[in-house]
Order: structure tokens, then C-alpha cells, then sequence
């Protein structure tokens, strides 16, 4: 919404309100609306000037402060707040469920999501639903470990070299993006910060030893954040695979009608080698460091397993 | 700014009090805001004031005057230009804002505006780590949710092709969003949001009736490639260091079979070969399609590049 639109919008949400309760104070309105004093004033002197045509005195909407107390009168006709637009009814009502799938939601909110889901979708049945499913048990453990501040030593599955290992991480906090869970940790074995798909955690073992937990952690990036060492190549993507844009952290350098052309990064070669071989024909590589290499040693190994040569 | 609002607001309680569908005419001659404007600025101010209201979710329609339907004027239903109130508590309201403060659709973060219509914010939260990151899939997501809420049909591009849906429901699973829905001849069947384009409603709502009790969650494949038109029984191997790894990502009605080396064998049902052999990738060649032989040649022709 532009600023106009948000506005109104305010002007709309706040004129039923204060229909429904009158005598509320300048201050009420102010905190529940977002407002300065100085803003309400003026929109409530806007309203003054607004009514029915004709526009005389009985005719205008009446809206003024007195002794602290907002009066609206004559405003019947904004007497019931805007309907939720689809976006803002879908936002409201999916980030409910997905914090109540998360298992973290206080007993409001499941009430809170009752009430909206049964006024958007008044003709029942579960319509909408949020599974943000990972791992219930290391998501908890881990979720426990940063917030009572303890070291959990870790197996770590780096898939992208083929390899499992041990870590002791300092976790800050778990976070799911776009179907996948995320630990945000200091990792002790690699001396800085790290992020982990806690999916590809083999296992996580509880410590007593405590540590002390940074005042401002930063907050799990939804998208991965391309670090120094990371490999970098540059692909050409057909239509079909513009999902891909979606879903990795990339970069786009070029958009038109046939495809993109995207920046990918990885800490791994072989994950942008992987990404190639699943997309196959939906994309190219432009350029990259060592991932055509890595790329035709990957398509040589699964040749190998099946027999059909190299 | 303060012209434009003014102009809106009286528009506005014209329409809602109006109770009958007023002509662009009588707007720019009885609207405070519209008068004293030559044909073409009052065309250009009066379709941006409705682009505006569009973007805000207030539905002007457009209704003949009389039955000779001679003349059309704006028409502004009530019942759609106001919130069938759920009745929150501050409380409940504060749980809500808090929740859309840590998730997100598409990464664009919720602003307060549809709190605002729902009765206030009591207090703003702000400060809590991002905890979950939705996605939108399409731009026809919201309008997809607009049409399962409102039961109205819609239409939609799908794998090159156009589909028409009763959209039952909307489900979030796996970072996907899947629309729900029943599409003629086929029954109740799941669609990648996604992979959908142009998405509109074709219908007035309340087209059709969702059946009794109905789950969208029942509906969705439990792993991506069991949302597709195929019918293919696989067995898989993993071999032992990533079996683990495997397992966590099987449906639950997968079959398995350990193997005293750590390995495993794992029965699935692929309705969607090629998301199927793309996941089965990740797994590099650590993990064998053994059958169906199709199967196999498939993924082999997909590593071996192009055909």
C-alpha cells in the first residue's frame, strides 16, 4: 500500500473504534493505532471536513478532541472497519498457523486463528493449513540449548563433500525458511558463526557447559549470506526453472522473456553441480570456477553406480 | 495528500449510504473534490482514486442504474466493504501481530494495516528473530486464497496447460505451497502453487460447496513427487552413510528395508518422475534406482545431459 492508501486505511480502522468506544482518550487511540498526538489531530480534522453531499452541518462527519476524549459522531456510515484484503486475511491467518506448528504458540494465538479462520471461511473445514515439519526433536533440543545457553556438540552431515562431522556449536536460535530448519550458532570447531540445516544434523548431544550468549545475536538469514570463501558461478536459466530464483540465494544479472541469468553461491562446489544436474536441460553454465569439473565427475560417479559408464 | 483523503472519505460515505449504483456523472457533480474539473482531469483523478481503493480491497462495482441498463453506476456492497468482525480480543490481536512479525510470505514483512482494521495494536512488539520464512510460490497466491475463502472457481495455467479448480483449501507443507481443490473428472487433486500462472476467479462466490469436514492436509502428497499424474512403485538403495539422511525425508508410508550394513531399500509411490529423480540426485551417487527399469534409464539419460 502507498502512504495514501495507509492513510485511509488508519482513518477507517480507527473512526469504527472509536464509535465502538466511546470516550476513549487521546492517548488510547494514539497507542493502539500507531498514532502521534499530533497526526490524530490531524486526521480527525480532516474527517470534520468530510461528510454527505451537501456538505452543511448536518450533512459533515463531526470528529474533534475534548478534554483529552476523541469524539466522532455523525459518522454512521464508517461505523464497521474494511474487510481484510485476501493478501492480509492469507498473511494473518498463515503466520498463526505457522507459529502453532512450530509448537511455540501461546494459547491466545490458537484462540486468535480460531476466530479469524471461522470469519474468512465461515463454512468450516480445515482450508488452510501450515506444516512447517522438520525435526520436532532436535528443533526442541536445539531451540532449548539457545535459550538456556548451552554448548551442544553436534554431527553435522556436509553433503556437499560427502562427509559427517563433530562440532561444538554455541546456538542462538532455530528458525524454518521455505521448508527447511536452521540453527544459527557460533561453531566453536570453526571458530565464527555458522548456519546449520538442522535436517542434516545426525545428531545433537545436550552439554552442561554454559556460555554466554552474544546480547544482539544476528537473526537467522532466510537466505543463505554468500561468505568470502564461497564458490561462485554464473547460470543461464530457461522459463521453467525460474523457481530456482526462489529458492537458493541468488544474485539476478539478467531477466527477459526466454530465462535469467543468475549469480549462484555455495560453500560447495558440488552444490552448484548438483543444482546442474537437476535442472539439466533448464540450464547452463555460464562460468564458474572448477563446476564444470565438479559437474562431470558427479555425472561420472552416478554413470558408474548404474553401470553405464563413464 | 490531505485533498486526495478528503476526496476518498467523501466518496466513500456517497457510496456506502447511496444504497443504489451512482453514475460518474452525479459523482463529479455531487462528490466534494471532483467539482470544477474538465472532462479529462476528472477522468484521470477519478480512475487513480479507484486504482487506490482497488489496491485497499474496496470493490467498486459497476451496476445499470435502472432495468433498461442504460446507464451504469458505482455500486459499493456493504457487505463487502466491511470486516465480518472475528471479534478479538486485545490479547488475541497482540498473539496475531506478534506471529506475523516472525513469519513471513515471500520476504516481505507484514505491515500493521490489517491489524489496524481488526481493532489496534494494544502494544507493538517488534524485536523477535525472524522464525519462519513462508514463501509465496506466485503472485496468484492470495488470489487463490481469496477464491478457497470465498468458494469461488478459478482458473490457472499448469504445466503449460489451463486448469479450471474448485479450490478447496491452501496447504504449506515442505516449503510448497499446494492449492487443493476438485477439477472436473479428475476429483481432488494438489497443485504447486508455484508452478501456477494466471491465476483468476472466474465465478461469484459460493459456486460450489466444499464436502463435509474436509481436510486440505488430507490431500497433500506427503513427499513432492507424489503430487503429479504418474503411477510408479519405486525401490530406491541408500547406501549406509546417508541412509539416516534418507529416512528423515521417506513418507511415512514408505517401505523400508534395513540391511545389516547400514544400508537401506526403500518402496515409495512416485506420481511425479521428475521431482522424484531430482531429489534423488542430492543424494549424488549414494542412492540407486532399482527398479522400475524405466526409472533408471530415466535418470540415467537426465544425468548423462542432453538426449
Amino acid at each position: 500500500m502507498n502512504r495514501t492508501a495507509q492513510r485511509l486505511n488508519r482513518i477507517l480502522s480507527m473512526l469504527p473504534w472509536v464509535i465502538a468506544n466511546p470516550g476513549a482518550t487521546v492517548d488510547e487511540v494514539c497507542e493502539r493505532f500507531g498514532y502521534s498526538s499530533k497526526d490524530l489531530i490531524a486526521d480527525l480534522d480532516l474527517v470534520f471536513v468530510c461528510g454527505l453531499p451537501g456538505y452543511g452541518p448536518g450533512d459533515l462527519m463531526v470528529a474533534y478532541v475534548e478534554d483529552d476524549e476523541v469524539v466522532v459522531d455523525m459518522a454512521d456510515y464508517f461505523a464497521r472497519p474494511l474487510r481484510l484484503t485476501p493478501a492480509e486475511g492469507l498473511g494473518l491467518l498463515a503466520s498463526g498457523l505457522a507459529v502453532i506448528s512450530s509448537g511455540q504458540a501461546p494459547p491466545s494465538l490458537e484462540r486468535a486463528v480460531e476466530k479469524l479462520g471461522a470469519a474468512l471461511t465461515p463454512d468450516g473445514g480445515e482450508v488452510l493449513t501450515v506444516d512447517l515439519a522438520g525435526e520436532p526433536h532436535l528443533v526442541g533440543l536445539l531451540r532449548k540449548a539457545a535459550a538456556e545457553g548451552h554448548v551442544v556438540d553436534i554431527v553435522y552431515a556436509s553433503l556437499g563433500k560427502g562427509e559427517t562431522k563433530e562440532r561444538s556449536v554455541e546456538p542462538w536460535s532455530v528458525a524454518s525458511a521455505l521448508g527447511n530448519w536452521y540453527l544459527s550458532a557460533y561453531c566453536r570447531s570453526a571458530g565464527g558463526e555458522r548456519i546449520f540445516r538442522v535436517d542434516r544434523i545426525r545428531e545433537a548431544n545436550f552439554t552442561d557447559e554454559g556460555f554466554a550468549k552474544p546480547a544482539h545475536p544476528p537473526a537467522v538469514e532466510v537466505r543463505y549470506l554468500p561468505g568470502e570463501d564461497d564458490v561462485r558461478a554464473t547460470i543461464r536459466l530457461t522459463n521453467r526453472a525460474r523457481w530456482v530464483a526462489e529458492y537458493y540465494p541468488i544474485e539476478i544479472v539478467e531477466d527477459d522473456t526466454t530465462g535469467l541469468v543468475i549469480r549462484f553461491s555455495a560453500g560447495d562446489v558440488a552444490v552448484i553441480a548438483r543444482l546442474l544436474l537437476r535442472l539439466g536441460n533448464d540450464a547452463e553454465l555460464v562460468e564458474g570456477p572448477g563446476v564444470a569439473e565438479a559437474l562431470s565427475d558427479l555425472r561420472a560417479r552416478i554413470l558408474t553406480r548404474y553401470g553405464s559408464g563413464a | 495528500m490531505k485533498n486526495v483523503l478528503e476526496r476518498l472519505l467523501n466518496l466513500l460515505a456517497c457510496l456506502l449510504t447511496a444504497g443504489r449504483p451512482v453514475t460518474a456523472d452525479e459523482i463529479r457533480h455531487t462528490v466534494a473534490g471532483y467539482e470544477d474539473k474538465s472532462d479529462e482531469a476528472f477522468h484521470r483523478m477519478f480512475e487513480r482514486d479507484k486504482d487506490l481503493l482497488r489496491e485497499m480491497g474496496i470493490p467498486l462495482e459497476l451496476h445499470p442504474t435502472d432495468i433498461w441498463e442504460v446507464e451504469f453506476g458505482y455500486f459499493l456492497p456493504p457487505d463487502e466493504y466491511q470486516l465480518d468482525d472475528p471479534g478479538l480480543t486485545d490479547e488475541e490481536r497482540t498473539a496475531l501481530w506478534l506471529a506475523a512479525q516472525i513469519v513471513r510470505l515471500g520476504g516481505q514483512p507484514q505491515g500493521p494495516d490489517a491489524l489496524l482494521k481488526l481493532g489496534g495494536i494494544p502494544f507493538s512488539g517488534g524485536g523477535e528473530p525472524l522464525a519462519a520464512e513462508l514463501g509465496l510460490g506466485s503472485a496468484g497466491l492470495a488470489t487463490a486464497f481469496q477464491a478457497v475463502a470465498d468458494r469461488s472457481i478459478l482458473e490457472f495455467t499448469y504445466r503449460d496447460s489451463s486448469r479450471r479448480l474448485h479450490p478447496y483449501g491452501l496447504v504449506h507443507q515442505r516449503g510448497h505451497w499446494y492449492l487443493v481443490g476438485h477439477a472436473p473428472g479428475q476429483g481432488v487433486k494438489a497443485f504447486r502453487v508455484d508452478k501456477t500462472s494466471q491465476v483468476i476467479v472466474t465465478s461469484e462466490p459460493g459456486a460450489f460447496d466444499r464436502p463435509p469436514g474436509f481436510k486440505a492436509s488430507d490431500a497433500i502428497p506427503r513427499a513432492p513427487w507424489e503430487a503429479g499424474e504418474e503411477d510408479i512403485r519405486a525401490e530406491v538403495r541408500f547406501d549406509a552413510d546417508v541412509s539416516w539422511w534418507a529416512e528423515r525425508q521417506l513418507p511415512s508410508n514408505a517401505v523400508r528395508e534395513h540391511h545389516d550394513d547400514g544400508s537401506i531399500t526403500a518402496h515409495m509411490d512416485v506420481a511425479n518422475e521428475d521431482a522424484f529423480i531430482g531429489w534423488l540426485l542430492v543424494f549424488e551417487d549414494k542412492a540407486e534406482v532399482l527398479a522400475p527399469a524405466e526409472l533408471r534409464a530415466r535418470l540415467v539419460e537426465r544425468v548423462g545431459g542432453v538426449a
